[in-house]
């Protein structure tokens, strides 16, 4: 490969006379207990091109902010940075303010001197100033090379995909109808409802779920804005926010032919939902003993259990006591419980079994007074509105509760004298210091936790998550961007997550969830077009010379191509770039032997210029390159 | 930032309550393109969680995300807000009339057109200063000789009688709080901007607006509610937003300190369920952010205090959100105690200790007493505000407002009223922000369909799209 020694290499001018401005933030004192602000401060005064270098408290406060606006308008700043916390958060806070002031907002760089210095060299106090005073020095190097800016504006498709018709996904798109929003609702079995379908009554309002789901169902047929697509998956995506094209495909035909649509749509909602945990054969003798069942198997049990029956009756067989084990397949713990297929173990909380599994335990007892029924807890975790209820009133009508150690699980056993006989259960009871208990029972039920919906964890390539490039987290489920301010938004733009495709939820917050996501997809097509970050590759016609090595590195299937051109009356051929489809991830940048190829914002020069900055002797002021 | 005198003409939706909650669903709907006003009672926006320190699980600091929420609320081209001002009452109009009544001395305000919906009536507390004339410069705190416990430090720091309410507090105006002004004249005197007014009154105004959402939020109940406890009668029984300014470093001392004298305590204990989950005073359900916020103050203690032995008394610890579960088994590791046991009884000791008297679930043997240097109490979370009395609003037996529809955990009983967040019971933050999202597109379901054009909306300045990274 050819270095760039040896080849012509466009020699940057930089820009001269700049005033720049240095923002540094104590933030609260995250920053200032460890790097010593005044002292970054006094040494960016000395920078090439800095006129103005001040501390605040808070610089993403409105008064920090306006300190900005003001300096810009005041001190006649044309460049600004701000040195705080990492620029996922305020990076666009700052570009903002910037604006405010009346600059292009991409006449700024962000410097990251807490996660990078205050909280990494938290006990080198010394090292963290001198690598945030480097760090500002960098970002004004670059600051000579950088120039104004234009957001890419592109057609923003006034259509949305809804993957999933449980409850998430109908109200998703319910709600995006009825603001006007033509909808696209894909389902991957033949009917809407999801697991609701198959529930009993939700709590609290012990409604019947299949009441519910019946009425949102009708709400979504009767909109004309929903086409809905049953039997049918999404198969391949490409595009971005405000161009996705989607292929679904559907069901076999007669002729053996798979239907599939082709739509273009703007917003991805994904409400692919949870699938129960299946207890592996013989985890508390599931499988093995056919009184073994899962809570979900339970609440269709009872549901069809004739109310006017004297006794509970299950599979035929008279059953006088029945016990609850919650969590399992939640809260597991290395070294106890037997990872899961991929290695993992499900150490999360899957939230909604507590109050279902007293639901039912309660539900039991009102129809069955004279059934026993036991309850093997680690927390009753009734958090919720109109929960504890539930707690209060099955500890009223006599449920007995026991609370086991998520290290000691309880234990399941067949009598070995009489496999017909009650089954055993074998626990530590720690509502009584621990006594050993053996407890014969005729009927267990696994309260079993969440896992994320199938199309999340199904066939690797052609899975949600690779397709549609959504990271999944530790616990498989999808990956909000921010898991107290951003729920329902993923990395990728453009697409969101609605209801237990996010986290373990119950049916109102799954609605809550939905609801938010369908916010957001209103407020995008507020506008008639998208607004994306201009930081993606661009060709110096002057200097591309048509190698194609960029092509060879490039990912991003037509984001990048050789197009044939007239210069100075010859065809020649030229790199174009694809502004939707480029990610701006600067591989082509990285082997165009003539630094013809660049990322906006990003550039080779301005990271050469970042080098010159972090390296200079900052005790001499460094000319500018 | 407004004044009742400023405020722009029939907005499309009112929002009681400037707390996160509230702020997001303000966002949610003007992103949307509908116009929002923001009523806040206190002098500035931000609600409870611009107090706190940082947040579980991420233990991302309060302050830094939730100024950006505060900030893009205050330059949202859609957004109004309205601080010092209490909602008086909610009337559901004729329609007819629908202009706005003013009292006092607003004077000037247009009102709405919007057809129907709703009369909001609104009080604008006096702040003594002009507005629109002050410009945050703060001399007149500097000036000020008067100064009284402040409430955003949990009454442990001092505030002037005129002062910006705290550091990042949006509007950054000047509030004089004639309780504790000895009408001096020193603020007057050093006023750049001749903004201090003394003979302010009250103004009452109505709004006429199509819909509101209800973000009125929480606040807990009294730390002295169960007697046995003896926390009227000791200044080291605290409450759980006190120790979250205790955390912030820059709260009252900038450190942990035991505030009956500035000892630097080396045993704290965590009393959960002090307020809640308790039918004998009243409040039988789970507060449902208590036992994280404990294990959370409970790890900030332990990175703070690393030889403070800490101790969780709970009953069952509620860790059910993502990531929570997780973020348990991490503090159990670190060496915090978990000891599963209603607290029966809190005695002042010597030295100004607590002892804690429990009976422990899992060890077992007779009742014991275990002293420690400083006792947290998780009060529970009670209604901000009770609605009842002036708006057609339902609460529920838990004193929240009333959602009676399961498939719109949003909708009130009343048509065009939405509630959000803590107004509608007990939510951490993440569960605030989605229903506050959903809150937001059941208001704009409702604007829609009273008014099926779409919406106009102003431009956003370039940069201000807060919500995409």
């Amino acid at each position: 490969m050819p270095s760039s020694d040896t080849q012509p290499v466009a020699q940057p001018t930089p820009v001269r006379d700049l005033r720049i401005g240095v923002y540094i933030c104590r933030c609260g004192g995250n920053i200032s207990d460890v790097v010593d602000v005044e002292q970054v401060a006094q040494a960016s005064r000395h920078l090439p091109g800095v006129a103005v270098a001040r501390i605040h408290t808070f610089m993403c406060s409105d008064p920090g902010q306006q300190a900005i606006s003001e300096d810009i308008q005041k001190e006649k700043l044309d460049r600004v940075v701000v040195a705080s916390c990492t620029p996922f958060l305020h990076e666009l806070t700052f570009r903002g303010a910037v604006a405010r002031g009346g600059l292009n907002p991409y006449l700024y760089e962000h410097v990251n001197i807490r996660e990078q210095c205050s909280w990494a060299h938290k006990h080198d106090p010394a090292g963290a100033t001198a690598k945030a005073t480097r760090l500002i020095a960098a970002a004004v190097g670059k600051l000579h090379h950088v120039r104004p800016l234009d957001q890419v504006h592109l057609p923003n498709h006034r259509k949305a995909l809804v993957i999933g018709g449980g409850i998430a996904g109908l109200k998703a798109a319910a709600d995006l109808a009825a603001r006007g929003i033509p909808v696209l609702l894909v389902e991957a079995s033949d009917r809407l409802g999801g697991r609701l379908n198959d529930w009993g009554r939700v709590f609290p309002s012990e409604q019947p779920a299949r009441d519910l789901v019946a009425r949102l169902v009708d709400q979504v047929r009767q909109e004309a804005r929903i086409e809905i697509l049953l039997q049918s998956q999404l198969t391949a995506v490409t595009g971005f926010i405000g161009n996705f094209q989607a292929t679904i495909t559907g069901p076999l035909g007669p002729a053996g032919q798979a239907h599939t649509t082709q739509a273009t749509v703007g917003v991805i909602i994904v409400a692919t939902g949870f699938a129960p945990y299946v207890p592996r054969d013989g985890e508390f003798l599931y499988r093995q003993s056919p009184r073994v069942v899962t809570l979900p198997d339970f609440i269709r049990g009872l549901g069809e259990a004739d109310p006017q029956a004297p006794s509970l009756l299950w599979q035929g067989r008279a059953v006088r006591s029945v016990a609850f084990i919650h969590c399992v397949g939640s809260r597991q713990l290395d070294g106890v419980h037997e990872p899961q297929p991929d290695g993992r173990i499900n150490n999360y909380c899957s939230r909604v079994c507590c109050t279902t599994t007293l639901q039912q335990a309660l539900a039991v007892k009102r129809q069955f007074p004279g059934v026993e029924v036991f309850d093997l807890h680690q927390d009753i975790r009734t958090y919720g509105r109109g929960h504890e209820d539930y707690y209060i009133q099955a500890s009223q009508a006599g449920v007995v509760f026991f609370r086991y150690h998520g290290d000691e699980p309880p234990v399941v056993q067949v009598d070995p004298a009489d496999p017909d006989a009650a089954l055993r259960l074998q626990f530590k009871d720690y509502l009584t210091w621990g006594e050993e208990l053996i407890l014969p029972v005729d009927l267990v039920v696994l309260s079993v936790g969440m896992t994320p919906g199938n199309a999340l964890v199904g066939d690797g390539d052609h899975s949600l998550a690779q397709m549609l490039k959504i990271p999944t987290g530790e616990d498989r489920f999808y990956q909000e961007i921010h898991p107290k301010l951003r729920p329902v938004e993923v990395s990728v733009n453009g697409v969101l997550l609605a209801g237990a495709a996010q986290g373990p939820m119950n049916i109102q917050e799954a609605l809550s969830a939905a609801g938010a996501a369908a916010a957001k997809a209103s407020a995008m097509f507020v506008k008639d077009d998208v607004e994306l970050h201009p930081f993606i590759a661009a060709v110096d016609p002057e200097l591309c010379e048509g190698t194609g090595q960029c092509l060879t590195q490039c990912e991003y299937e037509g984001a990048l191509q050789l197009v044939e051109q007239e210069i100075a009356g010859q065809t020649v051929r030229r790199a174009q770039v694809n502004p939707g489809l480029c990610v701006g991830c600067g591989a082509c940048a990285a082997v165009c032997p003539h630094r013809a190829i660049n990322v906006n914002g990003w550039t080779v020069d301005q990271y050469d210029a970042m080098v010159d900055g972090l390296v200079a002797d900052l005790a001499q002021p460094a000319a500018v390159a | 930032m407004n004044t009742p005198q400023s405020i722009q003409p029939s907005p499309n939706a009112l929002v009681v309550g400037g707390g996160i909650a509230g702020l997001q669903a303000a966002l949610d709907l003007a992103d949307q393109g509908h116009r929002v006003l923001i009523v806040e009672r206190r002098p500035s926006i931000g609600g409870t969680m611009i107090g706190l320190s940082k947040v579980f699980p991420t233990l991302d600091c309060a302050s830094c995300i939730t100024t950006p929420r505060m900030s893009a609320a205050a330059h949202h081209p859609n957004i109004q807000i309205l601080t010092s001002t209490e909602v008086k009452a909610i009337a559901s109009a004729s329609g007819a009339d629908s202009g706005a009544k003013s009292g006092g001395n607003s004077g000037g305000n247009s009102g709405g057109n919007s057809g129907g919906g709703h009369a909001v009536t609104l009080l604008h507390h006096p702040t003594f200063v002009n507005a629109d004339k002050c410009i945050g410069c703060r001399l007149c705190e500097y000036a000020c000789t008067s100064e009284y416990p402040d409430a955003f430090e949990q009454d442990l720091g001092a505030i002037r009688a005129i002062a910006v309410p705290f550091t990042n507090a949006i509007p950054q105006k000047a509030v004089l709080d004639p309780r504790f002004c000895s009408t001096c004249g020193a603020c007057a005197r050093v006023c750049p901007t001749d903004a201090i007014e003394y003979d302010q009154q009250p103004t009452t105004l109505t709004i006429q607006v199509p819909v509101v959402i209800v973000a009125s939020g929480f606040q807990l109940n009294s730390l002295t509610l169960k007697p046995q406890y003896h926390a009227a009668s000791s200044r080291n029984i605290i409450s759980r937003l006190t120790m979250e300014r205790l955390f912030s470093p820059h709260g009252p001392f900038g450190r942990v300190l035991r505030p009956s004298d500035g000892k630097i305590p080396d045993s704290v204990a965590f009393v959960q369920c002090a307020g809640s989950r308790d039918q004998s005073i009243g409040v039988p359900y789970c507060s449902r952010v208590c036992c994280m916020y404990a294990i959370k103050q409970a790890m900030l203690l332990s990175g703070a205090l690393p030889v403070a032995d800490i101790t969780i008394y709970y009953m069952d610890i509620r860790a059910f959100g993502k990531g929570y579960e997780q973020f348990y088994q991490n503090a159990r590791a670190m060496g915090i105690n978990f000891v599963r046991a209603k607290v029966a009884r809190i005695e002042p000791g010597d030295h100004d200790d607590l002892n804690v008297h429990i009976e422990s679930v899992d060890e077992g043997g007779p009742p014991q007493q275990r002293r420690h240097d400083l006792v947290v109490l998780a009060q529970g979370m009670v209604p901000q505000w009770d609605p009842a009395a002036q708006t057609p609003l339902q609460l529920g037996a838990d004193g929240f407002v009333a959602v009676p529809d399961p498939l719109a955990p949003c909708r009130t009983n009343h048509p065009g009223v939405f509630v959000a967040g803590t107004a509608a019971g007990p939510a951490d933050i993440v569960d605030t922000i989605a229903q506050a999202g959903a809150a937001a597109m059941e208001a704009g379901r409702f604007l829609r369909a009273l008014s099926p054009a779409p919406a106009a909306l102003a431009p956003a300045p370039a940069g201000e799209s807060y919500a995409l990274v």
